[in-house]
Parts: structure tokens; C-alpha cells; sequence
């Protein structure tokens, strides 16, 4: 579909304003000026964008950022190519392992399966925004705590699942926990402990059923 | 993936246009992106449907129940009202992905996504789906694929919802070239059983509008068994739709997913539960009856047993 | 000489993990995180055949799209095409070349943009049809089986007649694939400067040494920066080709290039365990001594195994009969090349397939016997590293599992969910050496300790902080640790679980020479502690710099360990549920209490996926890997795990003993121990799947 530039500056697609109101002037004329802004304003809306690069607004952990890119870029790479948040990480690139987790809208989501084009006018928290070194969040805190990490490439990850998860659920069981955060995969083995911390994040204790015994004492 | 152009639609017209001979719509993104990723698919625009007025919602109602197709899976899972009227589509929207996928992923989505066939799947494996010679699960690893196929490919339907939708005799409602062209559950996937390109019976520039659910089942259930006990695919499931009275079943709909490229239901196996009381005896001959066409590979024939044990357990839940 | 502490306040106590708060918040900058001015996005070619010679290979079709700087040949191929050989490729995946350009994007395009044509060559990617004398050749001058190796003990043919019960069985692995959640790959700059490399590695020194030599730049001249990596598990040393290729097109890009594999790439290329064909006999006396043992393995390393590990080997070949003995014995042992990706070492190389086939044949045996399976193994588990250690971990452990109440005869369990219980020990070396380290106190009482060591998760930096603490009378978060970076002292590779036993006592020794001085050159008698900050300032000026290195004496080897399973099975699906795991592990003196129970969690969950869902799937009629992604290479998740209770033994006398490697190598032989004893009949394939489930017990059929 061509587009044309009208003399208001928006880009219009004139087969769509020309399919609205028919190809008779005599059917354009009588129509309400309302509805020709109305069905401007909607095809402005709609209008094509791409291949090359475009410009956008993300709102990112309570700050505005502005970027260029192309329809074809991720969320994920928008953040962690072209800005210092390299916080989530890519590991997949496929929607199967969460390092990547964001909460986008109140939802956790995948950002590498989220075009940073439909992510805008969204509100967007990435790992940085929920705590720094020094301030960190209760779900954070817990985390260092039960030593829920290891390498903590995934960690971000799970971080971004359990907080959304309590915020939608505060006090959640062992079984939710694991329902919820099944979405996200750890290679190093700290599930254990994440189950731990999201509990203790939630104000319930689990207990871990470690001992270490003096090999003196041993008969 | 390769450029796009990309536009959002406000209407189902408007999205019709934009997407053209060679667009596709974008919904969750989920199953389009990690095509498009491999290089499976190529369109040359994406048109965002999201934002297309009142398909999001879920109506409940005393005869029918009418889901948008931008409806997500996770609002199905979470929507108690849907697990006590249609419990099995629930129970298939939880077991969908994990909770980032449910989240963005729509029912319309779910039910036209694409087949997870790891030759399919493959972006160096020119196999019998896209358009080349050989199916080649027949000649080499084919523990995931189908029981059943109407044609020679044997990759199977990866959809939960579609299996509970079509045990609770849905109607899948799509918008072809502006007309509203209703479909069951089998038609939805009619082409897939006779043409091995196909993985639905979808054209281009279709929209699922929404699904339709007949309230007259009084129960339903829905389960899989997957080689991980979370986020992974159905090795096989099992749906189970009927009027429960004591244990006797009337109006029953059995169907089987991850076993033929479509919802796979046996007419003579509903016809044979109707009026019988559940017992391992009935469900055995049903699970019988539903296995009948069954053809092995070379190695999938423990999704045998796991039919059986599957059609016990659902029809055991209804009448529990 | 240094000494560790008798009373330690912070060695051995459940101190957190000090980069903690870096990860939990995304700040902690990763290699592949690095943004160095003006970095540009680099990926790699590879080829799509599985054996093919590569008759053209035209790179100007990139270099001409938008944004693209640079286009190379990988360094193997460049090399083969210069010296006019044929340029084959020998499995699905190896590289071809590499471009770097402004974005992700630019470089996709780019690399479908390059050009290559091939002449297809035979092929074989399953271990069984590689065998045969009729195959298709990986390497043309090479048979595909490699000449076995036997070596025999005692007179084994013999020694079988006099057994008073032998048994047989067929015990079969798969490649396993690291598949560390931050792939492989680094970002590298390479300039009149030299080179500087931000890697993602398990040995920065490995990659020091092969970027100096790979590119032919002097040692002095190259940097290699790892203060996080995101898990190696052994796959990560050397700068690899990716490495390489990620030089070279810094160098024509004059720019930083940060190549990291794809998920995609890193299931083809960058190394696996080998898989195993264990054909075993195994006979015993009347009193259920060992008395005879055979053993037939070959096993897979792809194109070939080794590859730049420290040291370690692939692990295609296995220990048998592993920790038993057995007098009379006969082992033979081979080789088969394929054309896929070559194996590296995985944790604990050649261990859990070993332990996999010899427990397993031990628990058939002692069921064979009429003997309990631990009473069996405490007979006969009499003579090899760490065995007395075992005997108590056997006895112990079964008395908090209850194995009396819950061993019952195999197949017993009613109804249709059985439950079965097993086990399987283990040894492990996990000895040290070699480390340096430098302390530097400052006037102003701040101190920072260095060393050019790894932290994968390991706890390596936490470690290094509760030493320092312990000797200087300080607090964990008054001491600044720097690892990862060739610019500090030189330490050894983190693999075979040596970082612990090489650094710990190299920082033990520095900052007790460090104490040494500090109070020799301020005259204060006693530094430590309160009277710290006034010893510092009397320092003057200039900070206090202090080298040390690893001493003799410190650390020790060879852990044992043994783990009990519990297992669900349900005979109508075949759903192998983990309800339970029971650690019993030696870990010497434990520094960190809670980075070594993450360590032993983290071997089990590994055991466990080795069990019951990791294989790499080859398709013969395309030659690819059919499942390079996580949707069907399956890892262990959170719904998954099960309830691991861990009961460490503390040996202080023993000294540090790495940690990382013994806890993964019997999970898999516990597990296939528990499913067999529930059903009453064995799975003698990993990974243990509903399909293999099934079939086992019959139902695969149709009537």
C-alpha cells in the first residue's frame, strides 16, 4: 500500500482514506469534518512503519527512553544493545528459559519475544528497576540471603518472576511457586534455594535440611 | 529475522488490508516470532491486532459462553468462572507454555499456531511441511510424532486449547474477506488431516475472531503427561466433555491432542460412552475405540499406553 | 608457614555471597554485557552440512550491506584456503566465517548475504552405524572406531567360572551438552595496543595464552578481563574459534566486536560428554566378594574429543570398575568418531556414565544375590580413594533415609504408582596447586586482595573475603576482592575442582605474609582486629603491596560421596517423578558453608537432567542436531526438583578439596538404581523417559 504525505504532515494511507469515503467527491464533500479527523487520526494510527529504522519512546523503570530502531528489533535487544541496561539477559532468544523476564503492564513477560516497536506506551520494569546494591528489594534480599544464585546469569530472571508473582499472589504456596516460576531455567542448580527465598520473601520459612557434621563425631 | 514493515490495526477491515497477500497478524507473538526467527516464515509486514476493539473480552452466558480471540491464555487460567463452567479449558490453558507465554499468548493464537516438529521446526531440514519430499520423522526420530494422519505427514497439533475446545463442541468463529465464517474444532483443522503443508485450515488474511462455548456439558477435564512435570509439550492429552448423572455420561466428546496433526476424536468412541457408566472396563473400550486407526513409528508406540492411561484418568475426573 | 584458623569466625560460616547484591540487581557486568566505546555486534557462519567440502566462499555480499564493517574467514578455513587444501567441513555447524557490523540485525542479513557452495560428503552421526567398516569416514586416513585399548588384572575368564552368580547388561548414555545459560563467546579489541578481551571463561589464563598465540601478539601485549561469567562447567577454556573470529574482525573493524554464540550454536559447536555403549559382566563369590569384571565400552566424542580444556580430557574414556574392586578384571575400551560436534570436558569427565554402568550392574547383582544393595557395596567399595570415607557416608546415610523401611524387593510396591529407592558413591581428585595472589593495605585501613582466578558461580570471591577477614580480624565487607583479570596474579584454570584447593590457600598465604608486614613495618605487634585502622595509618604514605602463593599442605583430594534416590514411577504413563535425594558428601575443610551446599544442589539438579531428560538427538537423513534449544534439549526445572537434604561431613585436618564435580556424578545411577528397584525391571538407557518407561515394561504395543 503507497502512502502520501498530506499537507498537515501526517502520513496518510490514502487507499484507506479513500476507501472511508469512497472515490466521489461528491460523498467526500458531505462528510463531517469529525469524522474525516476521526478517520485521519485512525489512519494515522495505522500507518506502516518500516523496514528501516523508527523512532521510539519506551518507558523504562520510570524514565522515558528514546531510540531508533528497526520494526524487527526485540525489547530485549532494544535494552541490551542500545542502552546500559544489560540487566536481563539473553539466553534463548526463544521464550523457553526467562532470563530475559520483564514486567511489562503489571505482566511478566519475555522480552525477547516482545518487539520493542509494540512495547511502547507500556510500562516497563526491567531487573534495574526494582533495586541497586545498597537498596535492594525484599525479593533481592531474600535472594542473597538463602544464596539463591550461583553464576547469576539467571538470576535476573528469576527475580523479575517471584516479584511479579507476589504481587499478584502474596502469600503463595510451594506448589504456586513452582507453577509460576516454571517459566524460568537455571543450569548451576539453585532452584532449592529459590523456592527458599521466594517463601521468605513471602514471610514464610522453609526449612533446609543441610547438616554438617564433624567426621570426628561419626562412630 | 528479516526486516518487516509493521503497522497497528484498529479495525478487523483495516487489519484485513494491511496485512495483504503477504502480512501476517502479530497477536502474543509467541509462535510468529520464533518462526520468523528460523527463517519458517516470511512476511513482509506484521499487523499488531491488539488493539482491535472488544476481542479481549470473555462473555459469559447461560447458553453460550463467547471468548475473544484476544483473549489470553492467562486469563483463562486464572478466570474461576471458566474452572468451575468449562473446567477442562482451564486445565489445558494452565499447562500452556509457562506464565511469561500465558501472558501474551491469545487463544486465537494458540489455536493457529504451528506445528512443533523438530524437523518442521529445523531451519536446514527441507521437510515434507515446507514443501519438500520426505517426511522425515517417518524415516528418522519420531518419538514426539502422530498416531494418526490423514496424510503422509506425521508432525501432531501442539494446541491444548483446540483439544478442550473441541470436547466442549466449540465454535470457532473467523472473519474470511469480511464474512463471518463460523467452524468446529474439526473443520478449524480439516486441511491439516488432508494437506501436509497444512497446519489449519486457515487462508491467508483470516482473523479469529472469537470462540463460542455451548454451555451443555456439565463436565470437563483436560490432561497431558509430558516428559517434564512443567513447561513442556503434551507427549500425548486427553479432553473429555459429557453430562454427568451418577456415573452414566450422556452428550460425551472425547478428544486426543499431540497424536495426529489434528484434535483427534473417534466418533464410534463418544457414540459408545453414551448412556455407559464410567468403570475401567468403559474407558478401556473407549480408549480401544479411539485407538483403532492407530500406526506406529518407529518410536512412538509408547504413546499407547499413554492414551489409555490418559482417556482413564479424564473420564475417571468427570466422575469423580 | 600459614595455617587455617582453629577458631574461624568467617571460614566454614553461612556468610552470603559477596557479589550477591551485584546479581540480584543486574549490575554485575558480564562479558557479554560489556559496552567498550563504539562495540560492535559480531556472529558467526557455520556450516549447514554435516560433511562437505567447500568449493566457494564469497564474503563481499556482506560487506556490502549497510552497517557491516567487517567480514572474516574463520581462522581454520583461512588457514586451509591459503595453504590450497581442500576446506572440509566436518559436522552440522562448524564455522565458517564471522561479521561484525552496528547491530544484531545488520549481521543477521549479513550472514544469509555471504555466499557458499559445497560438494556434499558422506556422512554418519549415529555411534552404531559409525562402527561398521562400511561407514562413511569423519577423518578419511582414519578408521571411525578407534583401536581399543584393553587392559586386564588377574585372570578374568577364570575368575568368572568361579563366581557363584554373574550377571550381564548393556548400559547406554547419551551426549550430554553443557549448555551454561550464558553461552560461549567473549568481546574482544584488538589495536596497535594489543588485545583486550572480556571472556566469558573458566580460565583466563588459557585464554591469555591462545589469543597471544592464535593471533601471534605478544603475552604482554593481551588482557583478558572475567569478573562474571554465566557457568562453563568445564566447556569454557581457550578463546576458542569464536574467540578468534571475534579478533580478527576487531582487527579490520578497528572496533570491540562481542560475538556470543546463539542458543542455537551453542548446542552444535563448542563441546559435550561423550556418550557410552557399556557392555558389562560382572561375577561374585558366594559372600558376595567381587571376584570377575568385563567390560566393553565405546562412546562418542564427535570429530574428535579434548579440545582446550586445562588438563582435563573429554572423559571419553570411563573408570571401571570405577570405585569397586574387583581382582580380576578385564577392560577394553574404544573410540567412534562422528561427524558432530567434538566433546569437551564436562564435570567430572568420564565419571557419571561410569558411575551410571557400575552401579547400576551392582544393584542387579546384589538383587541377583539376595543381598541388600548398601551391604553389597559396603563389601566391596574396600580399596579406592576415599573409601572409608564412604563406609561411614553409607551407613550414615542409609540410617537418615531410612533405607531398612524403605529398600523392598524390586517391583514390590502396590498399586500404580510404585516407589523404589537406590543408590551410588562416588570420587572425586579436586586437588590444587599453583595459585599466586597480592594483597595491598592502605593507609587509610582499606585492603583489596587480587588473584587471577574465576568466580563461575563458585563462590571463589566470597571465599577469598572470609579468608582475608578471618586472618586480618576484619569483617567480609572491609576487604575489596578482585579476581578475573590477567593483569593479577596468575592462578590456574577453574575446572576438575581445583579453584578452591589452588586459590584458598595462595590467599591464606598471601594475607598471612600480608599481616607479617604490615606489622613488621609499623612495629605494632598485633595488627589485627581493633587495633587494625592504627596499624594502617602508620604506614605513612603508600599502600602496603604483598605477594604470596599457594603452599603445600592446605588442601587435600579425593572427596567421597554417596547419594540415595526415591523415586515415584507411574506404570500407566511412565512418569519418573524425584521425590527425594540424600547427599552424603566429604567435602574436607568447608570454606563457605553456603556456596558449597549450592554447589552440591547444583551437581544433583545436573545428575538429575542427565537422568532423566538431556540427550543430544542427531538425525541421520539430514546429518543436523535436531535439538538445539531448550524446548528439546530439556533441562531439570523448578517443577521438577525434589526435596535434597545434604549432610556434609567437616574435615578440617584434610585441608580445602574442590567441591564443584563430586556431587553430579552418582545422582543418575541413584535415580536409575531407584526406578529399577520400583518397577522390578531396568532402564539401562539415560535419560530415563516415560517413552523408555514404557517400553521397558511391555505396553509400547498396539494389542
Amino acid at each position: 500500500m503507497s502512502e502520501s504525505s498530506s499537507k498537515d504532515g501526517f502520513s496518510v494511507s490514502r487507499r484507506a482514506f479513500l476507501k472511508t469515503f469512497g472515490t466521489s467527491a461528491a460523498i467526500a464533500a458531505t462528510a463531517q469534518v469529525e469524522a474525516v479527523a476521526a478517520e485521519l487520526e485512525k489512519a494515522n494510527q495505522e500507518k506502516i512503519v518500516g523496514p528501516d529504522p523508527v523512532p521510539i519512546s519506551l518507558h523504562v523503570n520510570g524514565k522515558s527512553i528514546k531510540l531508533q530502531v528497526e520494526p524487527r528489533v526485540t525489547l530485549l535487544e532494544a535494552l541490551r544493545n542500545m542502552t546500559p541496561l544489560t540487566g536481563c539477559k539473553e539466553v534463548c532468544d526463544r521464550a523457553t528459559c526467562g532470563a530475559c523476564s520483564m514486567i511489562v503492564d503489571d505482566k511478566l513477560v519475555y522480552s525477547c519475544s516482545m518487539l520493542a516497536i509494540e512495547a511502547q506506551g507500556k510500562k516497563i520494569t526491567t531487573i534495574e528497576g526494582l533495586g541497586q546494591p545498597g537498596k535492594l528489594s525484599k525479593v533481592q534480599e531474600a535472594f542473597i540471603e538463602q544464596d539463591a544464585l550461583m553464576c547469576g546469569y539467571c538470576t535476573p530472571g528469576f527475580v523479575m518472576s517471584i516479584t511479579a508473582l507476589l504481587r499478584e499472589n502474596p502469600k503463595p504456596t510451594e506448589a504456586e511457586v513452582r507453577h509460576a516460576c516454571s517459566g524460568n531455567l537455571c543450569r548451576c542448580g539453585t532452584y532449592p534455594r529459590i523456592l527458599q527465598a521466594a517463601l521468605k520473601a513471602a514471610g514464610v520459612e522453609k526449612i533446609s535440611k543441610t547438616e554438617v557434621i564433624p567426621y570426628a563425631e561419626l562412630a | 529475522m528479516k526486516a518487516f514493515e509493521y503497522a497497528t490495526a484498529l479495525s478487523p477491515d483495516s487489519a484485513r488490508d494491511l496485512v495483504g497477500k503477504d502480512g501476517a497478524y502479530l497477536a502474543g507473538g509467541n509462535d510468529l516470532l520464533a518462526l520468523m526467527k528460523e527463517y519458517l516464515v516470511d512476511p513482509k509486514r506484521l499487523v499488531n491486532i491488539k488493539s482491535l476493539p472488544g476481542m479481549d473480552k470473555i462473555h459469559p452466558g447461560s447458553k453460550t459462553w463467547t471468548i475473544g480471540a484476544l483473549t489470553t491464555v492467562a486469563e483463562i487460567e486464572d478466570h474461576k468462572e471458566i474452572a468451575k463452567t468449562f473446567t477442562g479449558l482451564q486445565q489445558a490453558a494452565a499447562e500452556v507454555g509457562s506464565r511469561q507465554i500465558r501472558n501474551v499468548a491469545t487463544v486465537g493464537g494458540n489455536l493457529a499456531q504451528h506445528s512443533r516438529c523438530w524437523y518442521f521446526r529445523h531451519r536446514d531440514v527441507h521437510c515434507l511441511k515446507k514443501g519438500g519430499d520426505m517426511c522425515y520423522a517417518r524415516h528418522g526420530e519420531s518419538k514426539y510424532h502422530s498416531l494418526f494422519t490423514g496424510n503422509t505427514c506425521i508432525s501432531p497439533i501442539p494446541s491444548n486449547l483446540s483439544v478442550a475446545f473441541g470436547a466442549l463442541g466449540a465454535t470457532v468463529v473467523v472473519l474470511r474477506d469480511g464474512k463471518e465464517v463460523p467452524m468446529s474444532i474439526p473443520d478449524l483443522y480439516q486441511k491439516a488431516w488432508d494437506e501436509p503443508t497444512a497446519h489449519n485450515s486457515l487462508q491467508q488474511g483470516d482473523l479469529i475472531l472469537r470462540v463460542e462455548v455451548p454451555v451443555e456439558n456439565h463436565r470437563s477435564a483436560y490432561l497431558q503427561i509430558s516428559e517434564k512435570s512443567v513447561f513442556d509439550w503434551a507427549l500425548v492429552s486427553c479432553a473429555v466433555a459429557a453430562n454427568v448423572d451418577g456415573n452414566k455420561l450422556s452428550n460425551v466428546k472425547i478428544f486426543l491432542g499431540a497424536v495426529s496433526n489434528v484434535p483427534y476424536q473417534v466418533q464410534a468412541a463418544n457414540d459408545f460412552l453414551e448412556g455407559k457408566t464410567v468403570d475401567d472396563a468403559t474407558a478401556a473400550k473407549a480408549a480401544d475405540l479411539l485407538l483403532e486407526k492407530a500406526h506406529v513409528q518407529a518410536h512412538n508406540g509408547y504413546k499407547v499406553p499413554l492414551v489409555r492411561a490418559l482417556v482413564r484418568r479424564t473420564l475417571a475426573q468427570i466422575t469423580a | 608457614m600459614p595455617s587455617w584458623p582453629e577458631k574461624p569466625k568467617y571460614i566454614s560460616s553461612h556468610h552470603t555471597r559477596i557479589d550477591g547484591p551485584f546479581k540480584v540487581t543486574g549490575a554485575a557486568k558480564y562479558p557479554s554485557d560489556v559496552q567498550p566505546e563504539g562495540w560492535l555486534y559480531g556472529m558467526i557462519l557455520r556450516s549447514k552440512w554435516a560433511a562437505a567440502k567447500l568449493t566457494k566462499i564469497n564474503l563481499d555480499p556482506a560487506l556490502k550491506i549497510p552497517g557491516i564493517k567487517a567480514a572474516v574467514l574463520a581462522p581454520a578455513v583461512d588457514e586451509r584456503q591459503k595453504s590450497s587444501s581442500d576446506v572440509t567441513m566436518r559436522y552440522y555447524g562448524e564455522e565458517i566465517a564471522g561479521v561484525a557490523g552496528t547491530s544484531k540485525q545488520v549481521c543477521l542479513d549479513a550472514l544469509r548475504a555471504i555466499e557458499v557452495e559445497a560438494t556434499e560428503l558422506p556422512y554418519v552421526v549415529h555411534e552404531e552405524e559409525a562402527k561398521q567398516d562400511d561407514s562413511p569416514r569423519v577423518w578419511e586416513d582414519t578408521p571411525n572406531l578407534s583401536k581399543p585399548r584393553i587392559r586386564e588384572n588377574g585372570e578374568v575368564d577364570k575368575a568368572f567360572s568361579e563366581c557363584a552368580a554373574v550377571v550381564e547388561g548393556f548400559y547406554t548414555t547419551p551426549v550430554q551438552i553443557h549448555n551454561p545459560l550464558e553461552t560461549h563467546g567473549n568481546t574482544v579489541l584488538w589495536n596497535d595496543d594489543g588485545v583486550t578481551c572480556w571472556a566469558s571463561t573458566q580460565g583466563i589464563t588459557s585464554v591469555h595464552d591462545g589469543l597471544s598465540q592464535g593471533l601471534h601478539v605478544p603475552r604482554s601485549q593481551v588482557r583478558v578481563i572475567s569478573e562474571y561469567m554465566g557457568g562453563g562447567f568445564g566447556s569454557k577454556f581457550g578463546p576458542i574459534n569464536e574467540g578468534l573470529i571475534a579478533a580478527y574482525l576487531s582487527k579490520a573493524a578497528k572496533a570491540p566486536v562481542k560475538i556470543f554464540l546463539t542458543r542455537f550454536d551453542e548446542n552444535l559447536a563448542v563441546g559435550n560428554r561423550p556418550s557410552s555403549f557399556q557392555k558389562i559382566k560382572l561375577g561374585a563369590k558366594e559372600d558376595g566378594t567381587l571376584h570377575a569384571f568385563e567390560f566393553d565400552n565405546y562412546g562418542t566424542a564427535g570429530i574428535g574429543g579434548g579440545g582446550p580444556t586445562a588438563g582435563g580430557g573429554s572423559g571419553l574414556t570411563l573408570r571401571a570398575p570405577y570405585i569397586y574392586h574387583v581382582p580380576n578384571t578385564r577392560v577394553k575400551q574404544a573410540g567412534v568418531n562422528i561427524n558432530a560436534g567434538g566433546a569437551r570436558a564436562f564435570r567430572a569427565p568420564s565419571c557419571p556414565p561410569s558411575s551410571f554402568g557400575m552401579e547400576s550392574i551392582m544393584d542387579e547383582l546384589a538383587v541377583k544375590m539376595n543381598m541388600d544393595p548398601i551391604e553389597f557395596r559396603l563389601k566391596n567399595d574396600t580399596s579406592t580413594p576415599a573409601w572409608q570415607i564412604r563406609q561411614k557416608q553409607y551407613k550414615l546415610g542409609a540410617e537418615r533415609f531410612g533405607w531398612k523401611d524403605k529398600y523392598k524387593k524390586p517391583g514390590s510396591s502396590p498399586g500404580i504408582i510404585k516407589t523404589g529407592v537406590g543408590c551410588a558413591g562416588s570420587s572425586w581428585g579436586g586437588r590444587g596447586g599453583g595459585s599466586h595472589a597480592e594483597a595491598e593495605i592502605h593507609p587509610d585501613g582499606s585492603v583489596e586482595v587480587r588473584c587471577g582466578t574465576q568466580d563461575l558461580g563458585t563462590g571463589t570471591k566470597t571465599y577469598m573475603a572470609l579468608i582475608a577477614a578471618d586472618v586480618f580480624g576484619l569483617k567480609p565487607e572491609q576487604i575489596s576482592v578482585r579476581i578475573g583479570d590477567t593483569r593479577f596474579p596468575p592462578s590456574g584454570g577453574s575446572g576438575g575442582s581445583s579453584t578452591s584447593p589452588s586459590v584458598s590457600p595462595a590467599i591464606l598465604d598471601t594475607c598471612t605474609k600480608a599481616l607479617q608486614a604490615l606489622q613488621e613495618k609499623t612495629g605494632v605487634a598485633d595488627a589485627r582486629g581493633a587495633n587494625w585502622k592504627g596499624a594502617c595509618k602508620k604506614l605513612g604514605v603508600n599502600p602496603l603491596l604483598t605477594k604470596g602463593e599457594w603452599q603445600d599442605g592446605l588442601s587435600g583430594n579425593d572427596t567421597g560421596g554417596v547419594q540415595f534416590a526415591e523415586v515415584d514411577v507411574d506404570t500407566e504413563t511412565g512418569f519418573v517423578k524425584v521425590k527425594k535425594v540424600l547427599v552424603v558428601q566429604d567435602g574436607g575443610l568447608i570454606l563457605s558453608r553456603l556456596t558449597c551446599e549450592s554447589q552440591l544442589n547444583g551437581g544433583v539438579i545436573m545428575g538429575m537432567g542427565y537422568a532423566l531428560y538431556e540427550e543430544r538427538v542427531m538425525d541421520k537423513n539430514s546429518g543436523v542436531v535436531l535439538n538445539p534449544n531448550f524446548e528439546t534439549y530439556k533441562l531439570t526445572g523448578l517443577g521438577d526438583v525434589p526435596e535434597i537434604e545434604i549432610i556434609l561431613f567437616d574435615m578440617p585436618e584434610r585441608g580445602v578439596i574442590g567441591i564443584g564435580e563430586p556431587s553430579t556424578i552418582p545422582t543418575a545411577a541413584a535415580i536409575g538404581n531407584a526406578v529399577a528397584n520400583a518397577l522390578g525391571v531396568r532402564i539401562s538407557s539415560l535419560p530415563i523417559t516415560p517413552q523408555k518407561v514404557l517400553t521397558a515394561l511391555g505396553k509400547d504395543k498396539l494389542a
